[in-house]
């Protein structure tokens, strides 16, 4: 894929598993055909926490990866252990300013079980690309897509989420102006078929 | 960053608090919707008055008028805007009453994220679904006056001048001898108008004596005469907002005309025994089939009228100057009065369309649609003979014209008539008792009386 005129930059926030947010970042770069780069600063998200709901809001979060503002280019999706939420929602996965800079994506409900010879970490860190890739796609504008496959359809369910590809479908990768999705076999085979 | 594209539907979210309105927005931007807030009921009915919005999430317990209030007052005007209410105090009685009073749904805070974009977007395909029927309904109520009154090239150059004057807002005046479908006409400009989702109030002027028309437009107020128990709006009153059809204008009294006039220049009345003016919004379609400038030229029908409904006219041709039109409408009206009788006919012999071919229809489709529905009665499968025809005595007819038998007495055209069905019908007295409307035993005593030779 060739983003061209922007730049992935994760950011963790509180505590992640040890290499947990440099896996992604390279998995996505792998991705993406592009370098990843990681926020060097980490913070704290206690300041967001509701001890009524005993979770954190994530516009509040959001306000923190906000700072200090990313570079123009720059879109920085934070990785969370923590449990989301926005009022009169039961929780959020992940969230995102349409058109904006930012995005903030949790692993809580996404937590993996071992599968298909996987360990249950491989198996997060797949569903957190996915969910950082759709995030991402919010920042350059795009909204939810009803094509199955396409990483911008909205996912109930950790196992939803599984029938996803870490990939756009031909629509959305067209409107943030992504020329090509290179490395995927399979993916390559749909570019072609539409 | 993004080429612009269809948004999911148009929300509007109702909540006096602003986090709600906010989380509520930003979620739904993000599932492609066009979003709205309204932080009260007062400032969404606003809203609701700019722009259309296919659902409407809102709190029940808002300060002022609450949800359900709301929601009735959203459904009076627009029964289609799915509502969909949120309450942070689940109780099961508040729920089944607001899904009794057409709440699409309602759901309790916290909600499920995914679970509320899968009711929204349900929600949004229903509307939509709704629409779309009413849109083919109206296209289908709009077409089928086409296929009654004829396609012929005269009918088409009509059709051409109702799309063309349907969507501007000019007095029309349609003209046509009776039977010619007036009213019909009437119907398909005010379904391709800008005011189709308005209502079409028909007045027959012809039907009513003066006093009674006089109240029928105007309306009356309470006392204004003898009978008159209560307020009552008039015609012109139920129109506003759409159009009135003023059937047999020509038959208005000099006294109403003047009223008539005042109301159409003004767009406002006053009731009988009233003093308040009242404001109207309405077009005016008028229908007649006398000569309004030969009553203008006598004086029975004010010129100043005449010029205020003759702005537009559409000209319906008589049958008769369209004889190419008679075969489908007739075959129209065979498909939809077998349908409703449950009859297996399957249309017209060739002697029973040079039948309908060679006759004057001086009552136009109206006629046609009647003759076809007798023909209906007795034809019961197969198709439809000149015997089953009220027309012609059930013998072609010279082109041009009936057979009219001015030099006979009435003992002698009965006694021909009755010949005539009988011989149709094969002598069958059953079949030509129900075709004269007369029962077996007067049958018999005519062909009696007449000395018919009847085969048994």
């Amino acid at each position: 894929m060739d983003g061209g005129s922007w730049q992935l930059e994760l950011m963790g926030v509180g505590v992640l598993p040890p290499m947990f947010l440099e896996r992604t970042a390279t998995q996505l770069a792998r991705r993406l055909g592009q370098q990843v780069e990681i926020y060097p600063g980490r913070p704290d998200p206690a300041a967001a926490f509701d001890v009524a709901r005993q979770q954190y809001l994530v516009t509040a979060l959001l306000a923190m990866v906000e700072e200090p503002t990313p570079r123009a280019a720059v879109k920085r999706i934070a990785v969370t252990g923590v449990d989301l939420y926005l009022p009169v929602f039961t929780h959020v996965v992940g969230f995102a300013e349409l058109g904006g800079r930012v995005g903030i994506v949790s692993t809580f409900r996404l937590r993996g079980e071992t599968a298909g010879g996987r360990s249950g970490q491989e198996v997060l860190i797949d569903r957190v690309e996915k969910e950082v890739l759709h995030e991402m796609g919010h920042t350059l504008g795009l909204v939810h897509c009803r094509q199955g496959w396409c990483v911008m359809r909205p996912s109930g369910s950790p196992e939803e989420l599984d029938s996803r590809d870490a990939a756009f479908c031909a629509t959305c990768a067209e409107r943030i102006h992504v020329t090509a999705f290179a490395t995927s076999d399979v993916l390559s085979w749909r570019s072609e078929g539409r | 960053m993004s080429t612009a594209t269809v948004p999911a539907g148009r929300l509007l979210v109702v909540d006096d608090e602003l986090h709600v309105r906010e989380s509520l927005s930003r979620w739904f931007i993000e599932d492609g919707y066009e979003v709205d807030a309204a932080p009260g009921a007062r400032e969404a009915l606003a809203r609701l008055g700019q722009r259309r919005y296919e659902v409407v999430i809102t709190d029940i317990r808002m300060p002022g008028i609450d949800g359900l209030e709301l929601q009735r007052r959203i459904h009076e005007v627009d029964p289609n805007v799915a509502i969909v209410l949120i309450t942070a105090y689940a109780s099961v009685s508040s729920a089944v009453q607001a899904l009794k009073e057409g709440a699409y749904d309602y759901v309790t805070k916290p909600f499920d994220p995914e679970e509320l974009s899968r009711i929204i977007a349900k929600a949004c395909a229903t509307v939509r679904l709704k629409e779309e029927n009413v849109r083919l309904k109206e296209q289908l109520e709009a077409s089928l006056p086409e296929i009654v009154m004829g396609t012929s090239p005269a009918m088409r150059k009509l059709w051409s001048l109702v799309d063309a004057v349907a969507p501007t807002d000019a007095t029309v005046l349609i003209r046509g001898e009776s039977g010619t479908g007036k009213e019909l006409v009437t119907r398909v400009v005010h379904a391709k108008s800008q005011r189709r989702f308005g209502p079409l109030i028909a007045v027959n002027c012809g039907a009513l004596p003066e006093g009674v028309l006089e109240s029928e437009l105007f309306g009356h107020e309470k006392g204004s005469f003898t009978g008159a128990t209560g307020r009552r709006k008039g015609k012109l009153e139920l129109a506003d907002g759409g159009t009135l059809f003023l059937d047999e204008v020509g038959e208005v009294s000099p006294k109403v005309q003047v009223e008539l006039l005042r109301a159409l220049e003004d767009k406002r009345i006053t009731r009988v025994g009233g003093t308040e003016e009242v404001p109207i919004d309405f077009r005016v379609i008028c229908a007649t089939n006398s000569d309004l400038e030969e009553a203008v030229r006598n004086g029975t029908f004010r010129e100043d009228l005449y010029y205020r409904i003759n702005v537009f006219t559409l000209e319906i041709p008589p049958l008769r100057e369209r004889r190419e039109d008679i075969l489908p409408i007739a075959e129209h009206f065979v498909a939809k009065f077998a349908a409703a009788m449950g009859r297996r006919v399957t249309g017209f012999t060739p002697a029973a369309r040079d039948l309908l071919l060679s006759h004057p229809w001086p009552g136009n489709v109206r006629e046609l649609a009647n003759a076809v529905e007798r023909a209906l009665v007795v034809c019961r499968t197969g198709e439809v003979g000149p015997e089953h025809l009220p027309i012609g005595g059930g013998r072609p007819v010279a082109p041009g014209g009936a057979e009219c038998a001015t030099d006979l007495p009435l003992r002698e055209v009965e006694r021909r008539h009755i010949e005539a069905v009988l011989a149709a019908h094969d002598h069958n007295i059953s079949h030509t008792a129900k075709v004269l409307g007369v029962d077996r035993v007067t049958l018999y005593n005519k062909i009696r009386r007449y000395g018919i030779a009847h085969r048994k």
